[in-house]
């Protein structure tokens, strides 16, 4: 519980339940739902508590010590418990998602849990690969990121009783906010302090992670390849390479494709009457955008 | 039954490695590791001169009678027993080779699933699974799940094993396999069948990495079956791991753990898996509820049988039969019934472990007073009280090879520790 709460209580947004609460008050004005159902609920919680679990054993496949300016759980509690612990959530959210009893959002969810392994290890097999794609990439952010939270959002949709075609434009909705939120996170390990991100800036690519604004670069900047190739052996070679991404024009490129897919986000909620929830949503998109302007 | 030997011999090490080759494109290593292995069992086994298996066709039975041949030796928990007691076995009429025939086809081709499953995403995890899944793995809870759906098959008329069953052994053994690799990471363990466990080889993270791909493959899998009632049921049993696991680490060393601790946790850890294997079969036949729930019973009562014989092999085997250090659950503190039961005669005992063995030789002495006070004897009875019951919820099948391969598997478990 210690280990639980060193994570629940150190400072997340709980984005992804306030994305939930949100799709389903706004779908529920469509089916005319009078108020939010127990299941939506439920789904609140199993989604936060999925993200949770997949931090904490995130924290230790990475074997970060800081995540939102507080010792990870593995780095107090040491690797069991931290295993333990995201076992056990990973657990708890399956059987709550069982006893939903809706099958469709059943697979959902599991789909998730399946992209996330994926993800990670899609990541972990192309670390330092300098001729990963833009689409790997966007698969990979598609896998670790944008695939809950387009759950979430279709799941909430689906429990509002909404008909499929709204559930897609949700679920449209939540992939490309996701794919925007991961872009801009990617920028941000560049363009932050370590003091603002929580955690040393460029970990990302210190680690071998190349995100959106290197990909970028690597298109411009032959030296890039060859400095992230060696891995960073050589001391200030890892500045160095952030700076090249800097001057290639890799973030703003990056900034670019984050917009790109907030576009295609607002325009899905047009299916929704307008509300204050649907004004809820378009902000999300917004405020996630405005981390980077 | 015939008798056979050197054929047996060469072919089965060429079986263990075609099961190697096939699976992998990249794990010399493994390959290596099991091409050995093979060589050890099959010259421990046919060099005892005695193949308790073959009655019928040789290729069928064969990818499968190796495996068992193992599992003759290793037991039906995760260790290796070189030592092969030939007087016994010319005994009993029971063993696993034959007990698992009867559904080898079902578990050949369970294995090839499992292998395109693990193998089809990545070369590092797959050679991460195959480790443990080649590593000398009985497929005890898949046979349960064939046997059973075999046995209940013909109470309601269905002609053959469902996709759904198949899916049901895949799923179960994936679980299974996932709870072992984080088990062996929480466990800090080096060594699981006398083998080198996948984080002592590839690393904490690739062993987390593989324990949580196959948990959540074997979600979707199960989500994908599409019904409720083994969703839930097999749901329950990844939330009972867990807690398991967490009751483990919170009482270790807690001499105040009652018999009804040590049952409920290994219900958690072992019976519950195998109880929904065994009910989830029978859903998947169509049986209806009282048969269910007597399968549920038959599973969770082998299970709880099994965890005690394994804790009483804890005390009782040596290091090389178990594939690891003897008293090694003592050791961490993990206080299993044959320790409960000699807490209730030997204060001594509970000064011993509540000094966490920090005095040299404690360990042996603890292991000591534990035989002397007839630990493993009132462990032994319990384990028969929890057959007993297993077989009893078998009356309400129909005699059949299948339901005598589910009794004589609940023997065998017994066997281990006459």
């Amino acid at each position: 519980m210690s280990a639980a709460e060193q994570i629940f209580g150190a400072g997340g947004k709980r984005m992804r339940p306030a994305l939930v609460f949100l799709v389903s008050r706004a779908t529920a004005e469509l089916v005319g739902l009078k108020d939010l159902t127990t299941k939506h609920r439920r789904l609140a919680e199993i989604i936060e508590m999925i993200h949770t679990a997949s931090l904490i054993h995130d924290d230790v496949l990475d074997e970060s010590d800081m995540r939102r300016g507080k010792e990870t759980v593995h780095q107090l509690y040491g690797t069991r418990v931290a295993v333990l612990a995201g076992d056990f959530m990973f657990a708890q959210s399956s059987w709550y998602l069982a006893n939903l009893e809706n099958l469709e959002v059943i697979k959902l969810i599991s789909q998730v849990i399946k992209d996330f392994a994926s993800g990670e290890i899609k990541q972990a097999s192309s670390l330092f690969d300098c001729d990963v794609k833009l689409e790997d990439y966007l698969l990979k952010s598609y896998y670790k990121t944008a695939s809950l939270i387009a759950a979430s959002t279709k799941g909430a949709a689906i429990f509002s009783g909404a008909d499929r075609s709204v559930t897609e434009q949700m679920y449209e909705y939540g992939k490309n906010l996701g794919l925007s939120f991961q872009v801009v996170d990617d920028i941000l390990d560049f363009t932050q302090s370590a003091e603002q991100l929580g955690k040393p800036a460029g970990s990302d690519l210190a680690k071998g992670n190349l995100t959106a604004p290197v990909i970028f670069a690597l298109e411009k900047e032959t030296k890039l390849r060859e400095i992230i190739e060696s891995e960073f052996c050589e001391t200030g070679s890892l500045d160095e390479a952030i700076e090249l991404v800097k001057q290639c024009g890799g973030i703003e490129r990056a900034q670019e494709l984050a917009k790109e897919k907030a576009d295609i986000a607002i325009k899905s909620l047009q299916c929704l009457p307008q509300s204050n929830f649907r004004l809820g949503l378009e902000d999300m998109v917004m405020f996630n955008l405005e981390r980077i302007d | 039954m015939m008798s056979m030997t050197c054929h047996n011999l060469d072919f089965g090490t060429r079986v263990l490695d075609l099961v190697a080759v096939g699976s992998s494109s990249n794990s010399s290593i493994e390959r290596y590791a099991v091409k050995n292995h093979g060589k050890t069992f099959a010259t421990k086994v046919y060099g005892a001169r005695r193949m308790v298996c073959c009655r019928q066709n040789i290729s069928r039975t064969r990818v499968f009678s190796t495996n068992t041949s193992e599992a003759l030796l290793n037991g039906v928990g995760q260790r290796t027993a070189p030592v092969l007691d030939l007087k016994k076995e010319a005994k009993s009429p029971i063993s696993l080779a034959n007990l698992f025939e009867v559904v080898a086809d079902d578990l050949q081709t369970l294995n090839q699933n499992l292998q395109s499953i693990v193998g089809a995403e990545n070369p590092v995890l797959m050679s991460a699974a195959e480790q443990i899944f080649g590593a000398g793995g009985k497929r005890m809870r898949p046979a349960l799940v064939f046997l059973v759906s075999r046995a209940t098959l013909e109470l309601v008329g269905l002609k053959d094993l469902t996709t759904k069953h198949r899916r049901l052994a895949e799923i179960i053994e994936m679980i299974h396999t996932a709870s072992l690799i984080h088990d062996d990471v929480l466990d800090e363990s080096d060594l699981r069948r006398g083998r080198e466990t996948v984080h002592q080889l590839y690393g904490t993270r690739v062993a987390i990495l593989a324990g949580d791909f196959m948990f959540a493959q074997s979600s979707w899998y199960l989500a994908n079956l599409e019904n409720l009632e083994v969703i839930k049921l097999i749901s329950q049993v990844i939330k009972d791991f867990a807690s398991g696991e967490i009751k483990q680490a919170s009482s270790l060393f807690d001499c105040d753990v009652k018999l009804e601790d040590y049952l409920l946790k290994s219900y958690y850890k072992t019976a519950s898996l195998i109880a929904a294997s065994t009910k989830g079969a029978a859903i998947f036949s169509g049986a209806d509820r009282s048969v269910t729930e007597q399968m549920y019973e038959y599973g969770k009562n082998l299970g709880l049988s099994f965890q005690v014989v394994d804790d009483v092999l804890d005390f009782t085997q040596s290091a090389e039969q178990l594939g690891k250090p003897a008293g090694s659950d003592l050791a961490k503190g993990n206080l299993t019934a044959p320790v409960i039961f000699a807490l209730e005669k030997e204060p001594k005992l509970r000064e011993i472990i509540e000094s966490e063995f920090c005095e040299t030789g404690s360990l042996d002495e603890a292991i000591e007073l534990v035989k002397q006070c007839g630990g493993i004897e009132r462990a032994q009875e319990l384990a028969k009280e929890k057959a007993d019951i297993a077989i009893k919820s078998l009356q309400c099948l129909p005699q059949s090879d299948f339901r005598l391969g589910l009794e004589d598997m609940v023997m065998f478990n017994l066997e281990r520790i006459d």
